[in-house]
């Protein structure tokens, strides 16, 4: 390979790695200053994709230039891929089951933007409003009380028809 | 200071630190993750170390299978720690004993990294496993060939341990019925599990 | 380069653990630990390569998958008190 590439191929490593290092440090930062756990959760999961993505493509930079190896880069590209995976994942079931059990997230006032426990508890067992349909606020789709994670599918049915 | 030495510093002390929440938290469900998350700390740093078939084994065993094999004992028991009454200063007697035993037991070892170390000053060892074990025992990985041949009757004394222990956990989880069914159904998923009202007193 | 990112992630984690150890919530933990192990995920790898042998990715690899079910693990015993659902009972035994 001629040697401007593997120079560029280097800078560029340099460049990805710093913006990594930025969202670990802020991930971080944010994780211990943020006030409650949702915004903690964006915090830390939206930097854990984001730093495992740029982290891992400068290694793999760095791994055409130094190491010419196709295991090393396919071994950073399954961890990429499983990464990718299951970051979201943890974070969307941790979410999921932190408004089941009825924490309340709250606005920038410390104000709970969700009435009480138990309509958390109800939001999270819902399903996402369909697109046009108005979202589920603090007292407005008593419906779905009735709902519970089996009975969910009979019952936005009706009410979106 | 070597970029290693500062991981290997910052790593112990996490352990460290992680011990002691382990001790202060009452929610036994908290006391599980941070087991969890001293396990990881541990193989980290085990990885630091170089030795990576150990970390290999305390990230599957300690984060893994441990953790889910807590759980399934917390299924049959409370979330809170009872008070304790008052505490046993002989059991803190026999602990510093013990820990001071093992501590005694680790100044015959060579220092991590040292020169004079039994592997450094015969290394004909190393080379015989090297280029002779593909002979004498047969598996291509060296590191098989030590563990299942050379010191074959150390491996089995360890497999014994783990088997017994693998046995009483299944014991203990297996042998005992947690409560009647005709009284309380099993809650399919998705039901709600519990009062929500209950869930919140515990979340502190 | 290397160097700058370990010492990066190390601070991190750092944060990621006084998180763990104040809570408050039991979610907040269970974040952390979930956090601290994409960190150890990374510090490995970058470790790899800062020592010049990138082969203990395989360990990485592993740790990445752990973490997940650990995670969900825990997640799934808080949502219904239950590991299997009911799925193995004494007369399996």
């Amino acid at each position: 390979m001629p040697e401007f590439v593997l120079i560029l191929f280097t800078v560029v490593a340099w460049v990805l790695m710093l913006i990594g290092c930025v969202f670990v440090i802020a991930g971080g930062v944010g994780l211990i200053r943020l006030p409650d756990l949702y915004t903690r959760l964006h915090a830390a999961g939206v930097t854990d994709t984001g730093s495992t993505i740029f982290m891992l493509l400068a290694m793999l930079l760095m791994t055409v230039v130094e190491y010419q190896n196709p295991w090393i880069a396919g071994k950073l590209l399954l961890i990429l891929f499983f990464t990718l995976f299951t970051t979201p994942t943890a974070s969307h079931a941790l979410a999921k089951t932190a408004l089941l059990s009825g924490l309340v997230p709250v606005d920038e006032n410390g104000k709970p933007i969700i009435e009480s426990p138990e309509m958390a508890s109800k939001l999270a067992l819902s399903r996402a409003p369909e697109h046009g349909e108005v979202a589920i606020a603090p007292g407005v789709n008593d419906g779905l009380q009735k709902s519970d994670g089996r009975g969910n599918e009979n019952n936005d049915k009706s009410e979106g028809s | 200071m070597s970029i290693e030495h500062l991981t290997i510093a910052v790593l112990l002390t996490f352990l460290v630190a992680t011990a002691i929440g382990i001790i202060v938290l009452r929610d036994l469900l908290a006391a599980v993750i941070l087991t969890g998350l001293y396990s990881l700390v541990a193989a980290g740093a085990f990885i630091v170390m170089d030795a990576v078939d150990v970390a290999f084994t305390e990230a599957a065993v300690g984060s893994g299978i441990s953790t889910i094999l807590f759980l399934g004992a917390l299924s049959f028991t409370q979330h809170e720690q009872k008070p304790r009454g008052r505490d046993s200063w002989l059991a803190l007697l026999f602990v510093v004993i013990t820990g001071g035993l093992l501590i005694f037991g680790t100044l015959d070892m060579p220092r991590y990294g040292s020169a004079t170390s039994p592997a450094q000053t015969h290394p004909e060892l190393a080379k015989r496993f090297i280029e002779q074990s593909a002979d004498e025992v047969g598996p291509p990985n060296v590191v098989t060939s030590v563990l299942a041949s050379y010191r074959g009757y150390d491996t089995l004394g360890e497999t014994v341990v783990v088997f017994t222990a693998g046995i009483a956990v299944m014991g203990l989880l297996g042998l005992k019925r947690r409560r009647p069914e005709d009284e309380t159904p099993e809650h399919a998923p998705g039901d709600l599990p519990h009062e929500p009202g209950h869930d919140t007193d515990r979340l502190t | 380069m290397f160097v700058a990112a370990a010492l990066a992630l190390l601070a991190t984690m750092i944060l990621t653990i006084a998180r763990a150890l104040l809570g408050p919530t039991l979610y907040d933990r269970l974040l952390a630990v979930n956090s601290f192990g994409t960190k150890i995920v990374l510090f490995i790898a970058v470790f790899g390569f800062l020592t010049g042998r990138p082969e203990f990715l395989d360990i990485a690899l592993v740790y990445s998958l752990i973490n997940f079910i650990g995670t969900v693990a825990v997640l799934k015993f808080y949502e219904y008190d239950d590991l299997g659902s009911g799925a193995y009972q004494e007369d399996d035994f």
